[in-house]
């Protein structure tokens, strides 16, 4: 061939301009004066990755740095003809590069999926195993949090803090009613409290408060039932604890993807979001399903959690266009979904509250629009 | 060969922004369907680019690492994070006072293991660093100089950063001085004296600077306790940043060029000249680059909308319901969202590599120069670095440069 080329033998940092000749198989190393400096077996040459219109080769079975370095675009073009090789491993080493992508790629899908589908079963495993002492101290140190953040609105006073008035005792009689059977290791601690907010929650451990707000838009004792029953559901399900699980889950999985362990970016939060949001919405259908069954044992209908619902705020175009983002289903689909469920209900049973104990827990936080606020 | 000593050899790069562009285009695309894992072969792309385009004397470095072990370091630093984000799940849910302490424990734990994985990193990379076939290495530890950046930086902290250039010597120091080419090894002649003249004027600078700013813009208005701020006194505010920016550009061109012109390699001494001024052009281009890129990207997207749309902005006036109406989907908007996110995440990571990334590794490699570099002609290569994968917990804790 007689070309140009720059040699290392890898072993000294010496420069040795070359003459590269191709003979019999073999890639022939010659200094200025003709002398042979090295002769390299075709089977055993490798191209290493290099810049445009340069071309490095190595040798298998020599010194790791041991290099031939070939530059010019003319030059390289007659290398690569000579010895084809060469294109010949780059390919190779391109396809198996590829091949790892690939498996890696297909490995990690694997896990993103056996996610999406196994951590609310996981979860539920995992949320089985805490010992309910420490869920418990979790829904305290929670509720301890949001007073504290609602600080400024006196944080939560309960309407009536009598446990043996009328309303008290008729709310602890229908919680534990609801619970009843679902073989919960958590006692119910029902709390209507003051706050001119429409919600009603469910912490960790059996605590569930219940906003006056919310209880002076219902209009039916169903609603409140409904509702009541729906939070009941949550604690017997342990969604609380389950949620914290899988977020935490979701969240090393994201970091993973990004390669961002420590989590902090925008595209991880967005990400845990979707993921966490799909999650939130299985567990508020599994509440209502758990509603819709402890109306078969009470005589109230289930739907009425769905009409307090949307009283409270009706899905509007806007919410409709982020339902993937948003953690409860669209109000419209849970109240098809409870009407369904209740269609079954047996008839004949006693009422979850009589006319006096409704009209006590209406009256518990006083007169609608009239909460003391500082 | 005496006359050869005093010749200084000048360092030149040989790649253009376009063949990166391509590149690290090329890389964002083929991230998606990868699910991210492709940033392994990014990088290694990308230093490929890098070294094999800075030529000392006739002869380019060359990057020997490879994806596959940028893998495998990711996967083992795993092992370390993942505990750490279980302890991290523990505390969330305890009382208030024991998360808070906690926290700030994992916090320090973590900025510990950072000097850990700086070293490491440099590490691997010196290890995969060659240049007329001999391998550069570096040895030390790297739990010792996780400690002594851990220490140095306490005491910057409880001084106030004056203590700054005695942290900086040092680390320089030690990293150089556990720095190998073959079998010779790297020299450093530089110490906290050099810095501490550039170092303790930008420091009275930016004190001086600051408490003016603040106290011109307090007479002018900037920080009223009621009302608006008045723009003269914001403006004030400005311009008092600009000029701390400036004397901080100034120090970096300092620190730069005099800590790389305290390197030795037996004979051999390198010369680095950076100037703040070749640093200030570098962020103007990157945030001209930035502003143009994200106009472009706002005109495409209105025009995609607006095709899409159409009838949301009928009459030249937009119309929110119709539009939501448009996105009844919930599936579109997720895509759209995500979609329009990683566009914007892109082009910021791309002017970044192309005008900061880059821009950084050509003032340095064009203001560098090297003399006595005939003296290397002897050194000898030494045994091979069988470890693999140590970047691992770099990347993981985003530490990671080039």
């Amino acid at each position: 061939m007689g070309i140009a080329a720059r040699y290392h033998d890898g072993l000294t940092a010496a420069v040795h301009a070359v003459d590269l000749d191709h003979a019999a198989g073999t890639l022939v190393v010659r200094a200025g004066d003709g002398a042979e400096l090295a002769r390299w077996p075709t089977g055993d040459l490798f191209a290493v990755p290099s810049r445009k219109h340069e071309l490095r080769l190595g040798a298998n079975g020599l010194p790791a740095g041991a290099r031939v370095v070939v530059t010019g675009r003319e030059n390289v073009g007659r290398v690569l003809a000579t010895l084809p090789v060469l294109t010949e491993k780059r390919r190779q080493q391109t396809g198996r590069e590829i091949r790892i992508a690939v498996t890696a790629t297909v490995a990690l899908a694997a896990v993103i999926v056996a996610y999406l589908y196994g951590v609310p079963l996981l979860a539920g495993r995992i949320a089985g195993l805490v010992p309910p002492a420490w869920e418990r101290s979790l829904g305290e140190t929670v509720a301890r949090q949001m007073e504290a953040s609602l600080g400024d609105s006196g944080g939560l006073v309960a309407c009536d803090p009598d446990p043996d008035s009328l309303a008290n005792r008729a709310i602890a009689r229908f919680g534990a009613a609801v619970l009843e059977g679902s073989g919960s290791p958590f006692e119910l601690d029902i709390t209507v409290v003051k706050s001119d907010i429409p919600n009603a929650f469910a912490l960790p451990g059996g605590r569930v408060f219940f906003f006056s707000a919310l209880l002076d838009q219902a209009e039916t004792p169903d609603e409140f039932a409904g509702v009541l029953a729906h939070e009941v559901g949550h604690v017997a399900h342990r969604h609380g604890m389950e949620q914290l699980i899988s977020t935490a889950g979701t969240g090393a999985l994201i970091g993973f993807i990004l390669g961002d362990m420590t989590g902090i970016s925008v595209a991880a939060g967005l990400g845990a979001t979707i993921i966490d949001a799909r999650f939130s919405r299985d567990a508020e259908r599994q509440a209502d399903s758990f509603a819709a069954h402890a109306a078969e044992r009470m005589d109230f209908n289930p739907a009425g959690l769905a009409d307090l619902i949307n009283r409270v705020g009706a899905d509007d175009d806007f919410a409709r266009a982020l339902a993937l983002l948003s953690t409860h289903p669209l109000t419209e689909d849970r109240k098809a979904a409870l009407e369904v469920l209740s269609q079954q209900r047996p008839t004949g049973l006693e009422p979850p509250f009589t006319a006096a104990e409704w009209s006590a827990i209406r009256a518990m936080c006083g007169a609608p629009g009239k909460i003391k606020r500082k | 060969m005496v006359w050869g000593q005093e010749r200084p050899v000048p360092v030149k790069f040989t790649g253009t922004r376009g063949e990166l562009g391509g590149m690290l285009l090329r890389g964002y695309v083929l991230l998606i369907p990868t699910i991210g894992l492709y940033r392994f072969w990014l990088t290694t792309w990308k230093r490929r680019f890098y070294w094999s385009n800075t030529e000392i004397d006739g002869d380019p470095l060359e990057y020997t690492g490879n994806a596959i072990q940028l893998l495998l370091g990711f996967l083992m630093a795993l092992a370390v994070f993942v505990p750490l984000y279980g302890l991290f799940f523990y505390l969330s849910t305890q009382s208030s006072e024991a998360a808070v302490i906690g926290y700030a424990g994992v916090g320090v734990l973590l900025w510990f293991l950072m000097g850990y994985a700086i070293y490491r990193a440099r590490d691997f990379r010196l290890s995969r660093t060659l240049w007329r076939g001999i391998r550069c290495d570096q040895g030390g530890s790297a739990w010792n100089y996780a400690f002594r950046r851990f220490f140095w930086s306490l005491l910057v902290l409880v001084t106030a950063g004056l203590a700054y250039p005695f942290m900086a010597g040092n680390l320089w120091s030690y990293r150089y001085r556990h720095s190998w080419y073959g079998d010779r090894q790297f020299g450093f002649t530089g110490s906290w004296k050099q810095l501490a003249g550039p170092f303790y004027l930008s420091y009275v600078a930016i004190v001086l600077l600051g408490a003016g700013g603040l106290g011109l813009s307090w007479v002018t208005g900037a920080m009223p306790t009621v009302g608006v701020p008045r723009p003269g006194g914001v403006l004030v505010m400005l311009v008092a940043a600009a000029l701390i920016g400036l004397v901080l550009l100034y120090y970096q061109s300092r620190e730069l060029s005099r800590m790389f012109s305290a390197v030795r390699l037996g004979q051999a001494a390198l010369s680095v000249h950076v100037r703040a001024r070749g640093l200030l052009g570098r962020y103007m281009l990157f945030g001209l680059a930035l502003v143009g890129s994200y106009i472009v990207l706002a005109i495409g997207g209105v025009v995609v909308v607006g095709a899409l749309a159409s009838d949301a902005f009928a009459g030249g006036e937009f119309d929110p319901a119709v539009f939501m109406q448009h996105l009844q989907g919930s599936f579109a908007v997720l895509v759209a969202i995500i979609f329009g996110y990683l566009l914007l995440l892109a082009a910021f990571s791309l002017m970044a590599e192309l005008f900061l990334g880059l821009g950084y590794w050509k003032l340095v490699a064009q203001g560098a120069s090297i003399t006595g570099l005939d003296s290397l002609g002897d050194v000898r290569a030494r045994g091979e670095d069988t470890r693999l994968g140590g970047e691992g917990l770099a990347d993981a804790l985003n530490v990671g440069a080039y």
